[in-house]
């Protein structure tokens, strides 16, 4: 390689290489030199599709290998294709290094010119196979037959240790009101050491008895990316653990295999911590207090009800009584205006019975008493007449013998010897003398 | 008798409510239905206390180290 004037850097002490070169004069030419390699055909499965600006990228793999690729965006868009993770595909154009700048990082990609779809991939089949097998052997059951507690004191969490995941596990414990003991198995998520390292660590945390249930998260992803989560032995591994696992890898359209094996799939660590405690903390706090209160309304009212109807009993034979005594004198009064009522329409009837009978004695008696009244004055006037006083007023004298008799003869004064004379104005004592 | 949890605690909460609601329950039944609604309802509080008393995080490996640490104590 030439040396492009004005360097000032000295080269390495000791050195037989030549240079130093310019980095940037390196990466064009490494562009050239790669751009003169022959344009060829490959065939692989694509993963990882993504549009930039001005291309798309994909990878393209195989068991054995697998080469970024990249192609204008225009020329992907006419071929009116939609690229899925695992579709087979056979891709022509030939290898292109884009040499960076002071700014932005190189790329190698396989530039792509022309593109075909050739069917199903490899690996989705195999994955689809996997499946299978894990089914047949009853992997997919176990891990949802286990109870799940409704409130983990300590909860197992595997995932990145820098991943957003970890962000999201924790707040979805908060928005449940949960703040127990979380314990972080950290482990790569994401490259062919990965599996094993999550299954190793799902392992010990399910090998601690505190841990109640274990959640294994990762973000979204290609399923490339995602590939981890589809290991075999990692999902033998989940189904037969004790504790309930709670998967959430990748987003909701993805589907890996430990999602398939888990006790429950979720969409995203937020739920996935979520399924880990479902029940909502304050919520249930709240509950309870509501329904404390309801039990001591229960227990206060089942004695105060039955104390009132106790008492209102008691007092049931009295107010009865009072109730009868009450009529009773009611009775009473009625009665005693009704015998006032009678006595007086007796009295009334008596009185008009009273007239009627003196008016109708009178009317007998009147004719009766006047012919009486005439007999008793002619009678009077009789009596007059013959009255001895009335004689002596004429002179006449009445001779008595010493016992007041009268004595009409002369033979009765001589026998009598002493007698008494009496006249109008008084009595004289007298004696016969012959 | 299978072993309390919460979540049978909780149900049982609701029956015994539901049974007192219905006003069918004697004197003597309700005092015990509310005797052991109490004990459940403390039961259930004490739970909740349990996973609220402050988020603690810890990495597997010192937890590990410190039931390890524990049990060295016992012995």
């Amino acid at each position: 390689m030439e040396q492009p004037s004005g360097i000032a850097e000295s080269g390495l002490a000791n050195s037989q290489l030549p240079g130093p070169y310019p980095v940037g004069t390196y990466a064009l030419r490494l562009r050239d030199r790669l751009r003169e390699f022959a344009r060829v055909q490959l065939s692989g499965e694509v993963w990882g599709f993504r549009r930039g600006r001005a291309r798309v990228y994909f990878e393209l793999r195989d068991a054995q290998g697998a080469l970024p690729c990249s192609m204008w965006q225009n020329e992907f868009d006419r071929l009116g294709v939609q690229l899925t993770d695992g579709l087979r595909l056979v891709v022509g154009g030939g290898c292109d290094y884009y040499p960076g700048s002071s700014t932005s990082s190189p790329a190698f990609s396989f530039s792509v010119s022309e593109l075909r779809v050739a069917g199903e991939g490899d690996l989705l089949v195999q994955l689809e196979r996997l499946r299978k097998r894990l089914a047949s052997d009853g992997l997919m059951e176990p891990q949802k037959r286990l109870a799940r507690p409704p409130l983990p004191r300590t909860i197992g969490v595997v995932t990145g240790e820098r991943g957003k995941a970890r962000d999201d596990v924790i707040a979805g414990l908060r928005r449940r009101g949960w703040a127990g003991r979380l314990v972080w198995a950290f482990a790569p998520v994401q490259d062919r050491h990965a599996a094993p390292r999550i299954a190793a660590a799902l392992r010990e945390l399910a090998a601690l008895e505190e841990i109640e249930v274990v959640i294994v998260a990762r973000g979204g992803g290609s399923l490339a990316d995602l590939f981890a989560f589809c290991d075999e032995a990692l999902c033998r591994t989940v189904a037969l653990l004790r504790v309930p696992v709670i998967s959430s890898v990748g987003h909701h359209t993805d589907r890996t295999l430990i999602d398939d094996v888990a006790a429950v799939c979720c969409s995203t660590p937020t739920h996935a911590a979520e399924a880990a405690v479902p029940i909502d903390c304050r919520a249930a706090r709240a509950e309870l207090h509501r329904q404390a209160q309801r039990l001591a309304g229960h227990g206060r009212r089942a004695i105060l009800d039955r104390a009132r109807a106790l008492s209102h009993l008691s007092r049931a034979p009295a107010e009865h009584v009072a109730r009868h005594r009450r009529q009773l004198h009611q009775k009473l009064r009625e009665l005693r205006a009704s015998a006032r009522r009678m006595c007086e329409q007796g009295r009334s009837r008596a009185g008009v019975h009273l007239l009627v009978l003196s008016r109708t004695a009178a009317r007998a008696s009147s004719s009766d008493h006047v012919r009486r009244r005439a007999d008793l004055e002619r009678w009077a006037l009789a009596l007059a007449a013959h009255d001895p006083e009335r004689t002596l007023a004429r002179g006449y004298a009445l001779v008595e013998d010493r016992d007041g008799s009268p004595l009409a003869s002369a033979a009765d004064v001589r026998a009598a010897g002493e007698v008494t004379m009496r006249l109008h104005d008084g009595r004289v004592p007298a004696e016969v003398k012959e | 008798m299978t072993e309390r949890t919460y979540e049978t605690a909780v149900a049982r909460i609701e029956e015994i409510i539901r049974r007192l609601d219905s006003g069918e329950a004697g004197l003597r039944e309700t005092l015990d239905l509310v005797k052991e609604g109490r004990d459940l309802v403390e039961y259930c509080a004490a739970e909740l206390d349990a996973v609220s008393q402050g988020l603690e995080e810890l990495r597997l490996e010192e937890l590990v180290a410190r039931l390890e640490g524990a049990g060295a104590r016992e012995q």
